[in-house]
């Protein structure tokens, strides 16, 4: 919990306004269409009518970039297309995040290996990357706790997020 | 237009004995023709005669230089016809773009995955890499390969 | 001197670019137009923004360690190029396919069919704004998935077909599903037809739009939808018959002039095809093994060969150079959204912006599948 610190002679407590914006950016996200390869399909999916986004307030894909404050990297990054992509991230407005999906936003997928000449093996290589979701491609279920993790890192904390109405249960060692 | 009457439109281009029929059960054709670079826009001409189209053009690399493989079908019956052009490395080769559209693409890919230059190619330039790259990724000996052969090591000839 | 006015000053056309970031293009695409007002005046497409060097990856893998990239090349039909891969080392190899895996790759492939057309239709009308189909459509596109999913183990790309069969057997429980799965889809063409065909928008932005008559399409190489909807019926699976499609009934829907609408109709008579052969496929489906012995690593002779197959989009091709070891010597893949996207070149001249989308979207590309 973020000590609020009151400064001497303020009136104003910024820290809680603070709190609340977070709040709000957390569960109002709203992506930019990036899809390049095969997960662009499943985070369609994930907007989709059975794993709906817009329940979490994601579901609005902006197709502008100074539209968005999310940038989901969806498939394979190749040679050609990187600086379009470091193009569009600084495109976007500042609070933006970036959530890595798949293995090739990873660290290349399949398809990195020892004589690859044209891919880029990893976004945060050129963007910097907030949230990694593995899999290949992941299901959208995979895409949603992605979503949900990077709500956690931007209210920093579980406890903070109220509007979330369950308690997600972390089993170790699974 | 039957296969015969594309034999019969080939024969006046390309010698009968480079005409070789395959086994389509097995390889997928049923005629394989083999040509020289000067030789090539006259078969297209045939091929266009006899109602085929342009299904891909395939380029290979050998320690002999590297082979062209054109590839004509026709939706009417099955004729899959394989066109073999060998080359050696540096030479070019006639653009059949004015002949079928489709080569447009496909010669521009072979150009930039092999180097194989086309003449009176309208627009020949960088299509799937980077416009800046300099190098040919299809090559035998760019990259990561586990062989490089001959034709003779392949074909036997 | 009032006639100085009417010379041009400076020219008319200016250059505008769509892509590779654009919500409609699906995928990677540039379009690079050159506008006069709002006709078009020359379309260039530019690919390659999703290249990945698969055929550079065959020559230095094992012909089992590519099997995964042939899904990954075009993700809405990744079981039909799966099993056109496995299918042309089969017959280099000589390897003979037991029945029943014969018959449930054909019932996998056709249900991939529809998931892909499913797709397409849903993101086709989403492209020209209209929101709704697009749910209607992922809807029934998920009860595939879930089929093929617990056969398969994925639900886009799938890595199903083994070389001399499938690595699965399917049991009782999704001969169920795919049968409810029918009826299902049956019962939603009226929906379909009631939402989007009949609409009055729709058809005004899809008839007369983008004709693509047979002259043009041959000249480009192009198969599939497009080929059938102006008239040529041409099908891989009935002019050259593969796997079992010589013993299924099924016919090949054709249009008649070649433009946007005749190839919205022809996919969607395509979907009810598809469903056709599953039917009749699970009535046939015989006990037996599911894969044939093979040895670890498959070591094909000698030669080239070339095996064909169609997909969602067009005929695909595989032809593949083998020098007898176990790593292919050349391997490429002849896609249908090749010629397909090439023909832009010559049917966006002339048309509006507005019919960009709707002609790019009746096409039905999948650009890594163009860049590989």
């Amino acid at each position: 919990m973020a000590q609020k610190e009151i400064a001497p002679g303020a009136r104003v407590q910024l820290a809680v306004v603070e709190e609340v914006l977070n709040l709000c950016r957390a569960n109002s996200l709203w992506p930019m269409t990036f899809g390049l390869a095969c997960c662009a399909i499943e985070m369609m999916a994930a907007g989709a009518s059975r794993f709906d986004l817009d329940r979490f307030g994601a579901g609005v894909f902006r197709p502008s970039p100074r539209q968005s404050d999310l940038m989901i990297v969806a498939g394979t990054i190749s040679k050609k297309m990187a600086p379009t992509i470091v193009t569009l991230w600084e495109q976007m407005p500042a609070p933006k995040w970036c959530i890595a999906m798949g293995n090739c936003a990873i660290s290349g997928g399949p398809f990195e290996y020892d004589g690859q000449y044209a891919i880029v093996p990893g976004a945060e290589l050129i963007v910097p990357v907030d949230v990694y979701v593995p899999g290949c491609p992941p299901r959208p279920e995979g895409l949603i706790q992605g979503f949900l993790a990077l709500e956690d890192l931007i209210t920093k904390g579980e406890k903070r997020n109220v509007l979330r109405r369950f308690k997600r249960k972390i089993v170790k060692g699974r | 237009m039957s296969l015969e009457d594309l034999k019969e439109k080939l024969s006046k281009v390309v010698e009968p004995g480079d005409m070789v029929p395959r086994d389509y059960e097995k390889d997928g054709c049923l005629l394989e023709i083999k040509a020289r670079a000067e030789q090539v826009e006259a078969v297209a001409k045939a091929a266009l005669e006899a109602d085929c189209f342009l299904e891909s053009i395939a380029a290979v690399d050998f320690t002999n230089g590297p082979q062209i493989i054109y590839q004509f079908n026709s939706c009417t019956s099955i004729s899959r016809v394989l066109v073999r052009v060998q080359l050696s490395r540096g030479e070019s080769v006639v653009s059949i773009g004015s002949i079928y559209d489709a080569a447009l693409w496909y010669e521009r890919e072979v150009f930039e995955l092999f180097g194989i230059r086309f003449d009176n190619h309208p627009d020949l330039r960088r299509l799937l890499l980077p416009e800046d790259a300099d190098f040919y990724p299809l090559l035998k000996d760019y990259g990561k390969v586990h062989a490089f052969r001959s034709t003779e090591d392949i074909y036997g000839e | 001197m009032a006639n100085e006015f009417l010379e041009p000053i400076t020219e008319q056309t200016f250059y505008l670019n769509m892509g590779p970031q654009h919500p409609s293009t699906h995928g990677v695409l540039r379009l690079f137009l050159k506008l006069d007002g709002e006709y078009i005046v020359e379309a260039d497409p530019v690919i390659g923004y999703g290249h990945r060097g698969h055929e550079k990856m065959a020559e230095s893998h094992l012909y089992e360690q590519f099997l995964p990239n042939t899904s990954r090349m075009d993700y809405l039909a990744g079981l039909i190029f799966n099993h056109g891969y496995v299918a042309a080392v089969e017959k280099m190899t000589g390897i003979e396919v037991p029945p029943r895996a014969e018959y449930i790759r054909v019932i996998c492939a056709e249900l991939n069919r529809i998931s892909s057309h499913l797709l397409w239709f849903g993101t086709y009308v989403m492209d020209l704004g209209g929101f709704t189909p697009f749910l209607y459509s992922f809807d029934d596109r998920e009860n595939i998935l879930d089929i093929l999913d617990r056969v398969s183990g994925s639900r886009l790309t799938y890595s199903y077909c083994r070389f001399g069969g499938v690595s699965r057997d399917v049991d009782d429980e999704f001969i169920t599903a795919t049968h409810q799965f029918i009826e299902r889809l049956r019962s939603r063409w009226d929906d379909y037809h009631n939402l989007v065909t009949k609409n009055v928008i729709f058809i005004h932005r899809a008839k007369d739009v983008g004709v693509i008559n047979r002259e043009v399409a041959l000249r480009f190489g192009c198969t599939g939808p497009i080929l059938r909807a102006a008239g040529v019926p041409y099908d891989v699976r009935k002019a050259e018959p593969y796997s079992v499609y010589s013993e299924l009934d099924f016919e090949i829907p054709t249009g008649t002039k070649g433009d946007a609408l005749d190839r919205y109709l022809v996919r969607l008579q395509e979907m009810e095809q598809s469903l056709h052969i599953i039917e009749q496929a699970l009535e046939r489906l015989p006990d037996g093994a599911i894969k044939a012995a093979v040895p670890h690593k498959v070591r094909p002779p000698r030669g080239d060969y070339y095996f064909a197959v169609e997909s969602a989009r067009g005929a695909v091709g595989f032809y593949i150079v083998s020098d007898g070891t176990s790593y292919p010597y050349r391997l490429k893949a002849r896609v249908p959204s090749y010629g397909n996207l090439q023909v832009l070149t010559e049917v966006l001249p002339g048309t509006l912006v507005a019919d960009t989308i709707s002609i790019l979207g009746s096409i039905d590309i999948v650009v890594p599948e163009v860049d590989r």
